[in-house]
């Protein structure tokens, strides 16, 4: 019996099309990677159903790819050809609220701004907070550990997940830690599950832990001559303010963003870099505090601008500067790499980087951004009009060969928020040693030993 | 010229406003205060016309107790020559703040007045009218664009027919609404700058004002949450739904 059949038979309730457009949009996220075209697309409605459509997966043999809100960039949510996807747009409830634990247990296909907004209805805050997350779910969050831009006051997904329930490749349903906050009883196999891009097992329902709604707060936007006083600033702000965020941007980014949304210039004059931070601020004593900050960095010559908000609606028109960069670009299809190191290693690894760029690739529009608090370096290539597309692809994967070793010298990682995907996994080896490697795919095999669950995603296809 | 521009501290609109368990008011407690967006907008339409030479000083004035400062030091950062706070711990009502402006536009000599055309907590939007009222000199209110001309302000109003153009002889008063301009940011060398600035501070007393007590507030209340929505099953069941309810 085939997939279809089996699955008929076992769920006869389940919603699963081969309608072309369904299989077409599903089998594809945010890169611009072609993939190949699925089997079929379901769209189970519950834990039970998933489980039944990872058993029907494992009879015929058929592998599955898990689907979210496919804002993936490396590829983690896109078809290679010829499996099943499953969508959890219908698994979308946010459900038990618990206002003494202080969580909300969800299904995986929530999205993470509807968990945003219900955890200010019950007035606590869920942080996780990025670019797309009026699009993805947390399902997705929580394959990739996503990041963002408030990592450095609350941390990644990892540290929100207080439970999850998955189904594994076996076809187990798993319920991992219930939602405790201290259970020392052996390995933490929720842990595994984060991260994992759907290669172990899909999850069911999440139950997520929410924090206190953040103080007012306040937004700078500071214009700074050079990378290393990117960093001094970064030293010097940490020292004074409760910073919630501390992000980096380079002319190049500015230049996009205003372009595409006819954003006025934050500053009378342009810079190289900027910062835009946001901080505490209840009250005159914190205004201060920023202030001498300002003025100690003025003097240094650190920076040479700066605005702060005076309203909420400032903070967000501020915010768009760097928010607005992976968008305002998004039409030129720019090759993307999402690179990390300690922070301590930022300015090196950024001035390496831009001798190597300009050494080899002189000629190329390249945009600099990302979560400096974390030591998080978004890059976004170009594609000069005169190049074409394929040698542009070549171009940029001789770049990215070239970033990865030296992210690597740096004992960084190659992928810090994206996830590997289909993308980034040739390179896995420059982040990870071969032991590492050997007991990745070992626990694999524990969890998912047909290899039907996302295959070529993290490892690559032998072959 | 001088232009006076009113500016008032509001719960930052961005807030979600919470009524206090009495009714007796709104929460302010740890809540974000912000200058009224109108205002903000009143004060760069000001900033605006003098940097195009039409005006020579801008000076911001602001009604209430000490903590309005902190409101009245940002209209100095984005660029106001000096402030002045009219100094009460009384609940300020519109005809209370029009006759103390009134006082502050005779001693100033000021030949035009901008204001927000509402402040975003109370909704009043009667400052401007009554102020131009007490002052016995025209007002253009609404305004999304305004351009001064030989001792004239020809200004483009939003009503509800769509856009309407006239002109005042100043001087005058002229309330501002949302798509005159775009507010600018405030520079941090200029707060540190707008800290040497003048801010006056003047009591209503000293102004001769006596409080207005026209308006009273019996009690605050937060709107009805509205009701959770139900999926129908038809249109059959959506008829009969709404006929349940009368609506149809």
């Amino acid at each position: 019996m085939n997939f279809a059949a089996t699955i008929a038979k076992a769920c006869p309730g389940l919603k699963l099309t081969t309608e072309p457009s369904v299989l077409e949009s599903h089998g594809r996220d945010w890169s611009d990677l072609e993939g190949g075209a699925p089997l079929a697309v379901a769209f189970p409605n519950s834990g039970e159903e998933v489980r039944q459509l990872v058993l029907a997966a494992r009879q015929t043999a058929t592998p599955l790819v898990p689907s979210g809100g496919r804002t993936g960039l490396s590829g983690g949510a896109v078809s290679l050809g010829g499996e099943v996807v499953v969508s959890f747009e219908r698994m979308r409830r946010i459900g038990d609220y618990d206002p003494v634990d202080r969580t909300v247990t969800v299904e995986p296909g929530a999205i993470t701004q509807s968990v945003q907004q219900f955890a200010l209805e019950q007035g606590l805050y869920y942080p996780v907070s990025f670019a797309s997350e009026g699009s993805s779910h947390i399902g997705g969050n929580i394959a990739t550990n996503a990041g963002g831009i408030r990592v450095l006051r609350y941390g990644l997904t990892r540290d929100r997940v207080a439970g999850v329930k998955v189904v594994t490749g076996r076809g187990d349903l798993l319920d991992c830690n219930r939602g405790l906050v201290k259970n020392a009883s052996g390995y933490d196999l929720r842990h595994l599950f984060i991260g994992s891009e759907g290669t172990l097992g899909l999850v069911v329902e999440a139950t997520l832990r929410l924090v206190d709604p953040p103080p007012p707060s306040r937004v700078m936007l500071l214009a700074v001559q050079d990378m290393n006083s990117v960093m001094n600033v970064f030293r010097r702000l940490q020292s004074s303010l409760a910073l919630s965020a501390f992000e980096f941007l380079d002319d190049r980014s500015m230049f996009h963003v205003r372009r595409a949304y006819q954003l006025p210039g934050p500053l009378e004059e342009d810079s190289p870099w900027y910062v835009i931070t946001e901080f505490d601020c209840d009250g005159e004593a914190d205004e201060q505090a920023a202030l001498a900050c300002f003025e100690s960095c003025l003097e240094r010559g650190w920076v040479s601008d700066g605005v702060v908000s005076q309203s909420e609606r400032q903070i967000a028109e501020l915010w768009r500067y760097r928010e607005g960069i992976a968008e305002s670009v998004a039409p030129l299809a720019p090759y993307k790499n999402d690179l990390s190191v300690r922070i301590s290693r930022v300015p090196e690894f950024l001035s390496r980087l831009q001798g190597l760029l300009s050494e080899h690739y002189p000629a190329y529009d390249v945009l600099r951004y990302g979560h400096i608090g974390d030591g998080n370096i978004h890059l976004n290539i170009l594609r000069p009009e005169h190049v074409s597309r394929q040698e542009f692809k070549d171009r940029c994967e001789d770049i990215s060969q070239k970033c990865y070793e030296l992210t690597a010298q740096l004992g960084g990682s190659a992928s810090a928020e994206h996830g590997i995907g289909i993308i980034k996994a040739p390179w896995l080896g420059t982040t990870r040693s071969e032991a590492e490697i050997e007991m990745m795919r070992g626990i694999k095999n524990v969890f998912d030993p047909d290899g039907i669950m996302n295959p070529g995603k993290i490892f690559e296809r032998p072959g | 010229m001088k232009i006076l521009v009113g500016i008032k501290r509001v719960v930052d609109y961005n807030v979600r406003v919470r009524v206090l368990p009495d009714g007796s008011g709104v929460d302010t407690d740890g809540v974000k205060m912000s200058v009224n967006p109108f205002d903000e907008i009143a004060l760069e339409e000001a900033l605006r016309l003098r940097e195009a030479g039409k005006a020579e000083e801008v000076i911001v004035v602001s009604a209430g107790g000490d903590e309005c400062q902190q409101q009245l030091r940002t209209g100095l950062a984005m660029g106001a020559d000096r402030a002045i706070q009219v100094k009460t711990d009384q609940q300020l009502q519109p005809l209370t703040v029009a006759n103390a402006f009134l006082k502050l536009v005779e001693r100033e000599g000021a030949e035009l007045v901008i204001l927000g055309k509402q402040a975003i907590d109370d909704d009043n939007s009667q400052t401007a009218p009554m102020l131009a009222a007490l002052w016995g000199r025209p007002q253009a209110t609404f305004a999304s664009k305004v351009v001064l001309e030989d001792g004239k302000a020809s200004v483009t109003r939003e009503v509800d027919a769509g856009l309407e153009t006239i002109e005042v002889d100043l001087p005058a008063v002229i309330s501002v609404d949302l798509r005159l301009n775009e507010p600018r940011f405030v520079k941090l060398p200029d707060i540190m700058k707008a800290k040497r600035k003048p801010l006056d501070v003047v009591s209503l007393d000293e102004l001769g004002v006596a409080a207005a007590g026209n308006l009273e507030v019996s009690h605050f209340e937060a709107p009805k949450p509205r009701e959770k929505g139900i999926m129908v099953e038809d249109a059959a069941q959506l008829v009969a739904e709404l006929k349940n309810r009368g609506l149809l």
